[in-house]
Formats: structure tokens, C-alpha cells, sequence
């Protein structure tokens, strides 16, 4: 009996192959899709699980009242101080710091940028396997290195060739190579290609210091210890070790710990260098995939209804050859799910095609692999949950008419049927119009940021990072020659560029009680110039007056605002960074507002002085001729610092970096929303085929009756485009809705325009048009007599 | 082996009520041939469908093999009917995507019959209809002749007691529509009990006894010599 089935199944499929491709396209989308959110969200979830330890590692983060969110970094001296303190609780402390290096041996030289500067148990703590040398000893010896098996091929050609060679670190010191660990997987939100031991660099001063943003601190707590325990014994640790610099900054550091599974996910503060995931772009991924499931599945229920309405006769004529209704309803199920069988066979197929594009639109290689069970278990999942989900209507559906009416062809769906089938579609046109809204507004929103007024010249402008030691040291002579080149227009040295790095210090202002904080830049005499920035009160920074180095600043408009004085009124007001200066600085100048922080941030208080501290080299060209300005940079920075390739970027491109994720959420949502309409609309197809064959004969009537080709038109569409109607109103208040929480996020927003849910409406509606009218079309311009005789 | 008393059945929609059987009696002994006649809308099919256990009655008795069948579930109906009746029908209805063999084997896949079985007596019948050599035909490559056979070929193949032929002849052309009859003819002679509907006067001359209806109730009986 199953076989007939099945053969009867298969036969339907081919002989109906329109209708068929239909319902297994729509399907065949909507299963890829998933899978690939699946394959998705499965890497998402998998980062970090391949520590032995992971329930016992945390990593120790630093909040301060001073701003939103926690800061990863710690100082040298609190891993040393964690452990003397709990010596019960804490097993392990293990500092991280993500560096970079030149890296020389023989004739090759690599700028390394993924260098760990480590604890010597740092292959104790992780799970990072060694294919050589001990994970206890491998960097016992402080002139040892461990390289990663794709760095040892690099440098050596293969991993056994590579130990006990010597490399040179930035051209000074000489590490040993003492073994190989495997490559990191992509799931890690550690990620490194060397890593030498921190015990280097200990003595630096800038280890020994308590106050500085340096180094990740992972601790391993014993089996024994609850978490929150020690958590309520850090504070005191905090005031033991850091009492007299809080009062003296006016800042309240606390500590808190992150269980190592959740540091992928965690919500921090910028400059949280390693990976991070999005909880909330998992959540929209997961939403897509069951909203384009359920588009499909409805597809799915809608054709096998209407197939099965064609096949009435047979289900009658099954009846009355003694068919009973469970006969029926399993021969249609079983249909249904061989249809989702297909399908996930041609998913697989087009997912393994689509897979390096879908890599690159994540922008990071997938772990998961291809073979894993959770992806065939997930498959099994689709097949039964689709196959009954969406078969079982229409098998019970059929199954309950008498024969007799089934045998006539007089299978009428009843009024309830069509309000179902109706209701359907309306939930799937909600969805498609829902992601058009989505799309739109995701769209228009980063058109606004990117055409924002920022308050800066970001054309033309190149950024270069002051990351090693040859440029560091020869940072003036850099900025001297390329003043002196008639390529450039002006260069600034600084602590970061806008969008880039802008701490957040404690100041102490004249006439104000209080604390006050805020970001902070170090630049020299010619920042404003570089940047174009416009000076509101006062003047700007000059080496014509030669106390400003040490006696001046500028602050910015907000920061004149904050203190509750116009920019006149702050001009000579003494301001002390209780963190960097000893004595406070005049301010000689209000700058005019600029976004040094992301849009997403939105403006704050700035002071900018000429302190020491250089991390890029803004450089402004003269327009013209890029390539030879660029030319000029790199010449220049080659006779600097000529170990080092150039590693530049462009101002204007920060943008793309900064907003990266967003602007891959468009991609995406773009590209999900147009097969969500996709398969809606060949679900609206399939309909407006069913509706035509099924108004055959009132056509016929109506055309003998003098109706024209338009009115005939128009009386199909309208009851098709119903539904795509009410639609809108569901639609548009959840869209508003969604997109008013996302744009949250942002300090600069696009206000929700009117036309947008208009343009997204007559989107949807024009589309659906267009399906519904090229079956309305044939069905009306076909002869009366033929369509009459057929009855 | 069929008796019904006073069996009446209505249609109703919203506003009207139709009677299509008004309290009819009749029946039928084994081993008959009998001709169901009567203008349209005189409630030939109602008849019809309520014999083959298709349809239940809304009043009177229906006894079937002195069985009381009248108030039956459907699922004892189905399983009286796949048992004992076949069907033919005027337009045939063979599955369309089933070949002439899987038609004509789909009563026994119903029945449970086991697969060997199945081709042993498909085969067998096929034969007998003299369409063996269509068996792996699709039912749209046969002329209405060879359809009608196969549906008949479908109708015997269980080996049922009474066979229900819906104007059987009333798509083909005469030559073929005597060949059906011819066929009806040799399995009532063979032992099997038919209930013909016909509109055809020439058709019912091949039956033992003729039932003339009108506005659900009996007129007139002919018996045939």
C-alpha cells in the first residue's frame, strides 16, 4: 500500500510540474535559509565550549561610575594580587596581552598582529592542544615561544622544523621556539598566531602600575568556589589594593567575573579586542528563520490543499473502493513529507554551492562542519515537522468529504477552508511586508549616518597606526617630512582618531564641586588644523605660546555645556586631569562639536590637550593625486620605519568598519526579505492558477455575458490582493514598532517616515500584482466557448 | 440479498428542501439483472448511492444481505462495500496517474489482499476483459471502450456480490456501449446480481426487470421476458 502511495505521490509531482516546482522552490528556500541561520547560530553557540575548564574559567572585568558597560582590561599587578589574596578560591591566573611584533628569521620578517603576551600557564588554563612541547613547560623558559602550526609552516615550513629555531621580536629580542599548538579554531574568542610569556615584561613600570588599561586577567576558580562568593569579596580587595587611587581620582572601580562561555556574548564597553558575538543579531537570525519557515510552510499548506482539491476525484473514488480515512490522511501526509524529503535533499545541495558567498556574508569562517549530526538531526526535525505540520490540513481536510461529492469533482472548499487559506496568506504577505519595512528603514538609517554633517574633514584623509616601536621613535621625523612633502596638506599626531580611541578620565574643574568626567584627547599643535575643526571661543593650540604643552587644553562645545557655562564663559577656567597631569591646564578654546565617538555613541564632553600620547598619525592630503600622495606616505614611512609594511586606512572608510555589523545586518535582511516575498509570491501563484482554473466557467459566462478583459482582471485580482490588504494593517504597526526599538541604538536617527511604510505597502503590493495578474490574464483572454465546453 | 422499505432521503439547502426519495420500497434477489429508469432528478443516483453504501438514508430500512445497513458508520459501510459491491460509472474514473494495472489492483490493496494475490487475479481479470495488453497503459492513452472495460475489470476483480453500474454505456458509442453490456450481461450470468441506472431503452432490454422512477417513488416495473 505504500508503495502505491509513493508511486502515486511521485507521479502527482511530475505530472503537475509547475505546481510542483512551486512547492518544492518555495520549500527548497525556506529549509536553506534555516539551515544556514542553523549553521549560524550552532557557531554562535559553540565559541569557547572546547575548554576542559570552561565552567571553572572566568575572566575578571573592571566597572567604573565613570561609564556605561565593563572594561575587559585590568592592570599588571591584579593577577599577581588575586591569587596572593584567595589563595583558596583562585587556582589559576593566567594575563593576556593582545600585542603585536615584528617578527624576524633568517631573510623573512612578518608583522605579526595577533602576538599574546602571557602567563606561563596559559596552555594550562585553555584548552588550546599543543602538537609540540608540554603544556605545562612550553613557556616556562622566559626567551620561549609557541607558534601556532600555520605560523611554524610559515616561517619554517612545517611544525617539527620549527622547534628550537630562534626568532627576533622587533628586532631586539631573541625567543626560542619551544612548541607548536594547533591553530585556533574559528569558535575562540581568544585568537592568536605566537604567543611568548609575559614574564619579559614584568618589571616595565607599566606593569607594576595599579591604574592602567593593559592586559585580560582569566581566573580559574576552584572546583569548590561559587562564583558569587568571591564576587561579594571583591570589592574589599578592591579598597585594600586600590582605596587611595579611587579617592584620589574620584572614581569607584569594582570588579565583577565572566564566566568564559559568556565572554562571546558579553555587552562591553569599545575596545573589547577580542571576538564578540551579538545576542541580538542571533535573536533577528532565529526570528528570520521562523518567519521564512512559516512563509514556506504555508506555501506548502496552501498548494497541497489546492492539489488535493484536483484530486478529488481520486480521493473519491479511493473511498469508494474502501478507503478508510486514515488510509487518506496518511497516503497525503506521506506525500507531503516525501515533498520535504526533495526539498532537503536540494537544500543540502544548494547550501553546499551557496556556502564559500555565505561565508564571506558573515565575514568569518564557519566551524561547523558540514557532516556534524546536529545538522542532520536538524534535517530529520524539518522533515517531520514540515511534512505533518504542513500536510496534515489538507489530509484531513479531504479525507472528510463523502465520496460521493468528492467523485463528482464537487469539492467545494468551504466557506471556513477559505477563510483559513485566506487568513494564510495574510500571515505570510505580514511577514514579507514586515522585513520590507524592516529592510527599508535599516537602509535609510545608515544612508543618514553615512551623510551625517561629522563636524570633521574625513576626506582625503589617511590614518596610520604609531603600533611599533621604529615609528614610535621616529614619530616627529615622520611628521617633519611629510609637512615637508607637497603631496600632504597637514599632519597630526594623536591618541585617536575620530571614531577611534577616546578614554574616559576624572577632571578637576575650577568652580565645580563635583568630578567631572570625560573623554579625552592628546594630540599636538596641529590637530585642529588636520582635522578641520572649528574653534567657537578662543583660540586654538599653538606653538607660538610656550606654556601650552604643558598649561593649555581645549574642550569641546557638550563639555562647555555640561559645566553649565557658555563657550566664552569657560574659556580660562583651569581644568586638572587627575589621572595624567599634576598641575591643571588653562582652557585656551572651545572647539565647535564633532562625532569623535561612533553615531551609535552620540556626542560627550571632550578635553583635548598636548599631552604625550601618540597611537596614529592623521594625515590630511592636498586633493589631487591620491595615488602619489599615498605613494608619498608609504616612501616616507619606509625610510622611517623600514622593517614595517605600511598599514594604513582611510578616514572616510572608518565608517565601513564602525558600522560593519549593521551594514551586514542590511545585507542580510535585504537578501532574507526578498526571498521571504519570494516564496510568498509563488505561494500567491499557486492561488491565483487555482482561482482561475476554479472560476473557469463563471469567466466563460461572464465574457458571453459582455464582460471585458479588464473587468475580468480586476474581479481576480481584487480577491487575491485582499488578503495582501489586510496584511498592511498588521504589518505596518509591528514594523513601526521593531524599528523604533532598533533605532534606538543609534544617537543620531532617521525618524521613521511616513513614506516609508508607503514605499514598502505599494512594494509588496506591486509585486503581488504582478503574480496575481499573469494567471488573471491567461485565465481572462481565454475563448468563452472553450472554457463553457469544459464544464 | 437487497430490500429496502419506505426509504427516504432529502437534500436541503439554506432555503429549499428536496425530496429525492419518497418513502420507496423495492428489492432485489440474488442473481438478478435489474434496470433503474427514470427521468432526470427522479432520484436514480440518490438510489444508487444509498445501495452502495456511498450515501445513508434519512428514513426507512435498508437490509443487505439480511443485514440492516440503514444507520451503519461509515467505517462499517466501508467495509461492507469494499467486500461485496463494484462499482461502474458513466465517466469511468480510473486514476489518472495510476496505470490500468494499478487501478484495477487498488480494491485489493484496500482489502488487504497480499501482492502475489494481487497479480495472480489482476492478471487473470485483465484477461478476461481482453485488455492484458494495455496493463501498463495510463488510463488517458485508452479509448472510451477500453476504459470503461478497465473500470469494469476494477468492479469485479474483489469478486463482489452485486455490482452498481452508473450508465455505463452513457460516454461511449454503440458499438462499444453493446460491448460493455455484453460484458455486464456474462458476469450476471456468471451469478453476479447488477443494478444498472440507464436512460437507455436499448440498454435496458438486457436486463431481467426494469424499475421506472419518478419523483423519488416507484411507477412501474416491467419484467423482461
Amino acid at each position: 500500500m505504500f508503495k502505491n502511495y509513493l508511486k502515486i505521490a511521485w507521479r502527482n509531482v511530475y505530472k503537475n510540474k509547475t505546481l510542483s516546482l512551486i512547492h518544492i522552490l518555495g520549500l527548497t528556500i525556506g529549509i536553506t535559509v534555516c539551515m544556514m541561520i542553523f549553521i549560524f547560530i550552532m557557531n554562535e553557540f559553540s565559541v569557547d565550549n572546547f575548554h576542559t575548564n570552561k565552567q571553572r574559567i572566568y575572566r575578571v572585568m573592571r566597572n567604573t561610575n565613570a561609564i556605561k558597560g565593563s572594561i575587559p582590561y585590568l592592570s599588571g599587578p591584579y593577577a599577581t594580587a588575586l591569587l596572593s589574596d584567595f589563595p583558596a578560591d583562585i587556582k589559576r591566573a593566567v594575563r593576556v596581552e593582545a600585542s603585536q611584533g615584528l617578527i624576524t628569521f633568517d631573510d623573512k620578517s612578518f608583522a605579526e598582529k595577533k602576538l599574546y603576551i602571557v602567563d606561563n600557564d596559559f596552555f594550562q588554563l585553555f584548552t588550546f592542544p599543543l602538537i609540540l612541547g608540554n603544556p605545562a613547560s612550553v613557556l616556562q623558559d622566559p626567551s620561549s615561544v609557541v607558534l601556532t602550526e600555520t605560523a611554524a609552516k610559515k616561517y619554517f615550513g612545517s611544525a617539527n622544523a620549527a622547534m628550537g629555531k630562534v626568532l627576533t621580536l622587533d628586532k631586539k629580542q631573541q625567543f626560542k621556539v619551544s612548541g607548536v599548538a594547533k591553530d585556533v579554531p574559528v569558535n575562540s574568542h581568544l585568537e592568536f598566531d605566537i604567543v611568548v610569556p609575559i614574564a619579559n615584561y614584568v618589571n616595565d613600570d607599566g606593569y607594576k602600575r595599579w591604574i592602567n588599561n593593559r592586559l585580560y586577567t582569566y581566573i580559574l576558580l576552584d572546583e569548590k568556589t561559587n562564583k558569587d562568593n568571591l564576587e561579594a569579596k571583591l570589592p574589599q580587595f578592591m579598597e585594600n589594593h586600590m582605596g587611595k587611587d579611587m579617592a584620589r581620582f574620584g572614581t569607584k572601580f569594582s570588579l565583577s567575573l565572566t564566566a568564559l562561555p559568556d565572554v562571546y556574548f558579553e555587552k562591553v564597553s569599545s575596545f573589547d579586542n577580542v571576538k564578540h558575538g551579538d545576542k541580538t543579531v542571533v535573536y533577528i537570525f532565529i526570528s528570520i528563520a521562523v518567519l521564512i519557515l512559516l512563509i514556506a510552510c504555508i506555501n506548502f499548506t496552501n498548494l497541497s490543499t489546492i492539489r488535493a482539491v484536483e484530486r478529488s476525484k481520486e480521493v473519491g473514488l479511493r473511498k469508494v473502493l474502501g478507503a478508510l480515512k486514515n488510509h487518506l490522511v496518511l497516503q497525503f501526509i506521506g506525500e507531503s513529507i516525501l515533498l520535504t524529503v526533495i526539498s532537503c535533499a536540494l537544500s543540502i545541495g544548494l547550501l553546499l554551492i551557496l556556502m564559500p558567498w555565505y561565508r564571506e556574508l558573515l565575514g568569518y569562517q564557519l566551524s561547523v562542519s558540514w557532516n556534524a549530526g546536529p545538522i542532520y538531526l536538524f534535517l530529520v526535525g524539518v522533515i517531520l515537522v514540515i511534512g505533518f505540520l504542513a500536510g496534515s490540513y489538507p489530509a484531513f481536510f479531504l479525507s472528510a468529504f463523502s465520496p460521493i461529492q468528492a467523485l463528482k469533482g464537487k469539492l467545494r472548499l468551504g466557506k471556513g477552508g477559505a477563510f483559513f487559506r485566506q487568513a494564510l496568506v495574510v500571515v505570510q504577505f505580514s511577514i514579507s511586508l514586515l522585513l520590507i519595512i524592516g529592510t527599508t528603514v535599516i537602509m535609510n538609517q545608515m544612508r543618514f549616518v553615512k551623510n551625517q554633517e561629522l563636524g570633521y574633514t574625513k576626506e582625503q584623509t589617511i590614518i596610520v597606526p604609531i603600533d611599533n616601536d621604529e615609528i614610535y621613535n621616529h614619530r616627529q621625523v615622520f611628521k617633519k617630512e611629510l609637512e615637508a612633502n607637497s603631496n600632504i596638506a597637514a599632519v597630526s599626531l594623536m591618541s585617536g582618531e575620530p571614531g577611534g580611541y577616546h578614554d574616559v578620565h576624572s577632571f578637576n574643574v575650577e568652580g565645580q564641586n563635583e568630578i567631572f568626567k570625560a573623554h579625552t584627547e592628546f594630540a599636538d599643535f596641529e590637530f585642529v588644523k588636520t582635522l578641520g575643526l572649528k574653534i567657537v571661543a578662543g583660540r586654538d593650540l599653538s606653538p607660538q605660546f610656550s606654556t601650552d604643552s604643558t598649561d593649555a587644553a581645549l574642550i569641546n562645545e557638550t563639555a562647555a555645556k555640561r559645566l553649565g557655562l557658555t563657550p566664552e564663559q569657560a574659556l580660562g577656567k583651569l581644568v586638572k586631569n587627575t589621572v595624567r597631569d599634576d598641575k591643571p591646564r588653562r582652557v585656551v578654546g572651545v572647539i565647535k562639536d564633532y562625532n569623535f565617538l561612533s553615531l551609535k555613541e552620540g556626542m560627550d564632553a571632550l578635553v583635548i590637550s598636548p599631552s604625550d600620547d601618540r597611537r596614529v598619525a592623521v594625515i590630511r592630503l592636498k586633493p589631487g593625486n591620491l595615488k602619489a600622495s599615498v605613494q608619498a606616505v608609504k616612501q616616507i614611512y619606509g625610510s622611517v620605519a623600514p622593517a614595517y609594511p605600511l598599514d594604513f586606512s582611510f578616514l572616510d572608510q572608518k565608517f565601513d568598519t564602525t558600522y560593519k555589523t549593521d551594514i551586514r545586518q542590511q545585507t542580510m535582511l535585504t537578501i532574507f526579505s526578498g526571498l521571504a516575498i519570494f516564496i510568498a509570491c509563488l505561494g500567491l501563484f499557486g492561488l491565483a492558477s487555482f482561482t482561475a482554473v476554479k472560476r473557469t466557467k463563471e469567466i466563460g459566462v461572464r465574457k458571453v455575458l459582455g464582460s471585458s478583459v479588464a473587468n475580468i482582471l480586476l474581479l481576480l485580482s481584487k480577491d487575491l490582493l485582499k488578503p495582501v490588504f489586510v496584511a498592511t494593517f498588521i504589518a505596518i504597526p509591528l514594523g513601526y514598532y521593531f524599528m523604533q526599538a532598533w533605532l534606538q541604538n543609534f544617537a543620531y536617527r532617521t525618524p521613521l517616515h511616513w513614506w516609508i511604510f508607503a514605499f514598502a505597502t505599494l512594494l509588496t503590493f506591486a509585486i503581488a500584482l504582478i503574480t496575481v495578474s499573469f494567471k488573471s490574464l491567461k485565465a481572462a483572454l481565454v475563448n468563452p466557448v472553450r472554457s463553457l465546453r469544459s464544464e | 440479498m437487497i430490500k429496502i422499505t419506505n426509504l427516504e432521503k432529502f437534500y436541503r439547502t439554506e432555503e429549499v428542501e428536496t425530496i429525492a426519495l419518497n418513502k420507496l420500497s423495492m428489492h432485489v434477489d440474488t442473481g438478478e439483472f435489474v434496470a433503474i429508469m427514470g427521468p432526470s432528478g427522479c432520484g436514480k443516483s440518490t438510489l444508487l448511492n444509498i445501495l452502495g453504501m456511498l450515501d445513508d438514508p434519512d428514513e426507512g430500512s435498508y437490509v443487505f444481505n439480511d443485514i440492516e445497513v440503514a444507520h451503519f458508520n461509515e467505517r462499517k459501510r466501508a467495509d461492507l462495500r469494499k467486500h461485496n459491491i463494484g462499482f461502474v460509472f458513466q465517466s469511468f474514473n480510473l486514476i489518472d496517474e495510476l496505470t490500468v494495472f494499478e487501478n484495477v489492483e487498488l480494491p485489493l490493496i484496500y482489502t488487504g489482499v497480499s501482492a502475489s494475490e494481487r497479480v495472480k487475479r489482476v492478471e487473470e481479470v485483465l484477461d478476461k476483459m481482453q485488455i492484458m495488453h494495455r496493463r501498463n497503459h495510463y488510463p488517458q492513452q485508452l479509448s472510451g471502450g477500453q476504459q470503461q472495460r478497465v473500470a469494469i475489470a476494477r468492479a469485479v476483480v474483489n469478486k463482489p456480490k452485486l455490482i452498481l453500474a452508473d450508465e455505463p454505456t452513457g460516454n461511449l458509442d454503440s458499438s462499444n456501449g453493446n460491448d460493455v453490456m455484453e460484458l455486464l450481461t456474462d458476469l450476471n450470468e456468471q451469478g453476479t446480481t447488477i443494478i444498472m441506472v440507464t436512460h437507455s431503452e436499448h440498454d435496458a432490454r438486457y436486463s431481467h426487470r426494469i424499475i421506472r422512477l419518478l419523483d423519488g417513488q416507484t411507477v412501474m416495473e416491467n419484467i423482461m421476458v
